[in-house]
């Protein structure tokens, strides 16, 4: 056990740090915000805090939280310019900012190492606190998946002129989700830098945004559970395949071309499906055969039910109807 | 680029660690005391060595060069008396041009107590990655290429191939040759290498000779057409113009030099050697660069290892190769000289080695200094076909 | 005036490029992020056959157009229509169609790579050799002249035949509303095949000119161009013929003026926060239409 831990620490390292970049792209995503500036922010976390560490002699957690601050300062402030933006050119404006990022980086001189990047940032950081962070950060994102939170944040994202006329404040809403992906970028970056040691211009470039997307899509986008299943695969996966030797990049492409076109709904959605077909097994068992009402809704709009177990039973029926309901309207 | 740079490693596979347990159950059984993998009363019967370099991605050409020469060298290091009967075990470690990977693979490299030392990687990417972690775990490592500061960080860590700015310099009997009065320059930011040549290395060296830079252009990573930087360079009307470019934009740039009108020689840098210039065609012809190794160059320590190289492989070797191949000459005299695999006593060993003057493929004459190798270096010419090596700096 | 004629090229390079990648986001709304891998693969396979035989401009060019538009088919028939048929909503549809591009991009990729050892090939064995012209205190090169002309011809046909043919007609009906299209008796499977196997075979066309003006790319090259032609796209307004091309023209001016009046270094953090202002200004593009599809 110690020997793996040992052996394979950096790769559990960068599972904690994958696993929050992911929820920073996942969680805008949630709401509805097609924003990719978590990957910006993980830049910002990282040299920020690297700066701090090496400049002023900061520890490093103290670094941390001071570069969580900044780029949920930042988030905020990018959000107010350009929450108005929709969809793709929504992707696009968060996409030009974090390019922009990167270019900073790399002018930077003396302050940001140009193209070498910064090294050498050793402190007392260690992989428990990181392992602590990041729990703490995932138990805040599942519980705004719960109750009341899931279903306004829900709302924002399917319907926003129905919630707005719900009373909930659409406005504020998107400009959170800009806050906390700012946050969590900036704290995957600032504790990956910690335990790297170094970060560089080619660390923070377009590929952090493909990678968070794919854990994202093929783990699962609406739920922190399916980004963890991502984080995990997409960590270890080539890893694994490493045995294949030098045609291993290939099969990579496969799987993530397969999962991309097979799983709609990710991996986690087919744990999901997995879970309800042996319960509705049991239940048939028990019942005779007779199909509970409730399952009929959601075969047909399975979207809004998926995360059924996360609820009550009750609860479940109130979204099937809703959705039954506006099946029909 | 590669797009899924993140989490990427290779896993040590499970026979070679079998291999490895078996082993050091024998050297305990009869070594006694068997800390770091190595017997006190010397040299195991395998000595275990891994080089971590990409051999995939991005740089996997340099890489894949440098292994070649590893592997050759420790050929010939387990069929010399060197280490007394104990043979090296070279273990072959993709980094997929990613530094997260090259970073896990030093890790369980340091965690697998039967590894004695480490040849880095190419990349100073991966290289600022992996020496922090190499030297706090005091895990001897020995790098080729990687110019970039933040590799060489302490007693543990050491680089086997000069820094280009030590030898760019030798131009400057060429620059005099033409008697150029100004120089343009566009150079890449894509490595920090290039960028020291471009913003600093080169512009001291002209105005050493008095001559002045009438342009200099960074150009982003990203760019591919390089008809903007072209014309505005060639509007200052230098006498000569120098591309400081990686791979595949040096015959890119060389082109649209020649499209532009310049006929002139240009200068380079080694990015354009290994045949990368052979897609410009003729127009390729006339660039000229500094290197630190070509097979062509005299001393017979050089052509020694290039004879050797030619019937290993039947190809000329790169550099890449021929400073891998001192890479591990340099770490088997180290290893020699501490009669032990522990780590420390070849990090002792290394710094008593890197003391000394000594021969190998790169030249004669070969010096340490503040653990990177000096070498003189030679120039060569692009001819359209092939390197022509203008002048040898270590023999003026 | 040279800065002009290099941005009228690198433009109609960008242009060429985006135009395959704009023509299958605008109508049948897949954003193809396979599309630089596309591009790079085709110019790979025609190097490979210049390795056998020398050839001269115009049957390379056709190799690089039919793989170009034979991979477009084949993406097409086993990843997008595979994701289409299974995707609850037209989000998620999205979303996974650009993560699935991605994945098969990585294919040709990996083996490109493999192949080269990513070092850069060429198309030098080509019997066609670029040739300068002259005049006056202008120099441009016949490949650049070519690709110019080609660019603006192609991108004019495109537009007209969006917009005068039956086919077009259909094809912009289904960028508007898909559902109503289909019960119009609109044949979408079969559109969506020949705007795929057009937008691939613009890939490989521009792969080719691509590679005949700079001598020579590297497997990873196509994936630079894909963020440039996105911001293209996205800058002009999805959909749009002209805004294609305003933004492949502004963003070739943009890079060449920043790269010429300054050092350099900023060229990226200039374009993109051109169009970063453009976006705040335009939300939907310069020249975008007002958003049909609910976001």
């Amino acid at each position: 056990m110690i020997a793996f831990y040992d052996t394979n620490l950096v790769l559990i390292q960068a599972t904690l740090s994958g696993l929050v970049l992911a929820l920073a792209i996942q969680v805008p995503l949630r709401m509805g915000v097609f924003s990719f500036a978590g990957a910006g922010s993980y830049g910002i976390g990282a040299y920020l805090s690297a700066i701090l560490v090496l400049r002023q002699g900061m520890p490093g957690p103290v670094a941390i939280a001071v570069a969580v601050l900044v780029a949920a300062v930042i988030g905020l402030l990018l959000g107010l310019l350009i929450f108005k933006l929709n969809g793709l050119y929504l992707a696009m404006a968060t996409v030009a900012f974090d390019l922009i990022i990167s270019v900073i980086a790399i002018n930077g001189g003396d302050l940001t190492g140009a193209s070498t990047g910064l090294y050498g940032v050793l402190t007392d950081f260690t992989t428990g606190q990181m392992f602590a962070l990041t729990v703490l950060v995932v138990g805040l994102v599942a519980l705004s998946e719960r109750g009341r939170m899931r279903r306004r944040v829900d709302a924002v994202r399917d319907d926003p002129e129905l919630a707005a006329s719900l009373g909930i404040n659409v406005r504020r809403y998107r400009l959170v989700a800009f806050v906390v992906s700012g946050a969590l970028g900036g704290l995957a970056g600032g504790m990956n830098v910690m335990v790297r040691t170094a970060i560089g211009p080619l660390d923070i470039g377009f590929g952090l945004i493909v990678l968070a997307l794919t854990m994202i899509v093929v783990g699962g986008s609406r739920s922190w559970k399916g980004a963890v299943i991502g984080a995990v695969i997409f960590t270890w996966l080539p890893d694994v395949l490493a045995v294949i030797g030098e045609w291993q990049e290939l099969v990579y492409g496969v799987i993530v071309a397969v999962a991309a076109v097979f799983l709609p709904r990710g991996l986690y959605g087919v744990i999901v499906d997995l879970t309800k077909w042996l319960g509705r097994i049991r239940r048939k068992r028990r019942t005779g055969g007779a199909e509970q009402p409730v399952d009929a809704p959601e075969s047909v709009e399975p979207e809004r039910v998926e995360l059924d177990n996360t609820l009550s039973r009750e609860q479940g029926g109130e979204v099937a109807r809703m959705a039954a309901q506006s099946e029909v309207s | 680029m590669n797009w899924l740079a993140f989490g990427r490693s290779r896993r040590r596979s499970a026979p070679v660690v079998m291999v490895a347990l078996a082993t050091l159950v024998t050297a305990t059984a009869c070594g006694g005391s068997a800390s770091g993998g190595s017997a006190d009363g010397g040299l195991p019967e395998t000595i275990k060595i891994v080089s971590i370099n990409p051999t995939t991605g991005i740089v996997a050409f340099a890489g894949a060069g440098a292994n070649k020469g590893y592997q050759l060298a420790v050929k010939e290091i387990n069929a010399s008396n060197l280490l007394g009967g104990s043979k090296l075990e070279l273990e072959l470690s993709d980094t997929k041009s990613e530094a997260q990977t090259a970073a896990s693979e030093v890790s369980s490299a340091v965690a697998d107590k039967k590894v004695a030392a480490v040849f880095g990687s190419v990349s100073s990417t991966e290289a600022v990655a992996m020496s922090p972690i190499a030297q706090k775990q005091g895990l001897p490592i020995v790098y080729t290429q990687a110019g970039s500061s933040g590799v060489v960080v302490g007693d543990f860590t050491y680089r086997a191939t000069p820094l280009m700015s030590t030898y760019y310099p030798i131009l400057k009997k060429y620059l005099q040759q033409q008697g150029w009065k100004s120089v343009g320059i566009i150079y890449t930011q894509l490595t920090p290498t290039l960028q020291e040549i471009g913003s600093k290395t080169l512009p001291d060296l002209a105005k050493e000779l008095g001559m002045t830079v009438t342009g200099s252009i960074a150009t982003p990573a990203t760019t591919q057409d390089f008809q903007a930087p072209i014309a505005q360079i060639l509007g200052g009307k230098p006498d000569v113009v120098a591309i400081l470019q990686v791979g595949a934009s040096n015959p890119t740039a060389m082109k649209q030099l020649r499209q532009a009108g310049y006929d002139g020689p240009v200068l380079g840098n080694s990015g354009a050697s290994a045949g990368n210039l052979k897609p410009a065609g003729a127009d390729g012809a006339g660039m000229v660069w500094p290197v630190d190794f070509n097979y062509q160059q005299a001393s017979s320590s050089s052509q020694k290892f290039v004879k050797a190289f030619k019937a290993e492989y039947g190809e000329d070797p790169l550099n890449y190769s021929a400073e891998a191949y001192d890479a591990a000459w340099f770490l088997a005299r180290s290893i020699a000289a501490a009669g032990s695999t522990d780590r420390k006593a070849i990090k002792d060993a290394m710094a008593k080695e890197a003391a000394k003057s000594s021969t190998g493929a790169l030249g004669e004459g070969l010096t340490w200094k503040d653990q990177t190798i000096v070498v003189p270096g030679v120039v060569v010419e692009w001819t359209g076909n092939g390197e022509k090596l203008l002048y040898e700096a270590g023999a003026q | 005036m040279q800065d002009l004629v290099n941005v009228v090229t690198l433009g109609s390079i960008y242009l060429l490029f985006a135009l395959g990648m704009s023509i299958t986001w605008g109508t049948i709304d897949i954003l193809n992020f396979g599309h630089g891998s596309i591009f790079m693969f085709s110019t790979f396979s025609a190097y490979l056959v210049l390795a056998e035989t020398s050839l001269p401009l115009l049957p390379v060019v056709l190799i690089g157009v039919l793989v170009g538009a034979a991979m477009s088919l084949l993406i097409q028939v086993v990843a997008f229509e595979q994701i289409l048929k299974r995707a609850k909503d037209k989000r998620t549809a999205e979303m996974q169609i650009l993560i699935g591009g991605i994945g098969v991009a990585i294919i040709p990729l990996a083996i490109a790579q493999h192949q080269t050892k990513s070092n850069p090939f060429g198309l030098s064995e080509s019997s066609y050799q670029v040739g300068t012209w002259v005049i006056g205190d202008i120099r441009i090169t016949s490949i650049a002249a070519l690709t110019v002309v080609v660019a603006v011809l192609l991108w004019a046909a495109t537009a007209i035949w969006l917009k005068r043919s039956r086919h077009g007609l259909a094809l912009r009906a289904i960028g508007v509303d898909a559902e109503t299209a289909a019960l119009m008796g609109i044949d979408r499977r079969r559109l969506a095949l020949v705007t795929m196997a057009a937008s691939g075979g613009m890939a490989g066309l521009s792969g080719v000119l691509f590679t005949y003006s700079l001598g020579a790319i590297t497997p990873e090259s196509g994936d630079t161009l894909l963020v440039k032609a996105f911001a293209c796209i996205i800058l002009g307004g999805v959909g749009s013929m002209l805004g294609v091309a305003f933004g492949a023209y502004f963003l070739a001016a943009a890079e060449t003026v920043v790269l010429t009046q300054t050092s350099g270094s900023w060229v990226e953090a200039v374009s993109f926060g051109l169009i970063f202002l453009v976006l705040l200004l335009r939300p939907a593009g310069v020249f975008g239409r007002k958003e049909v599809r609910r976001t």
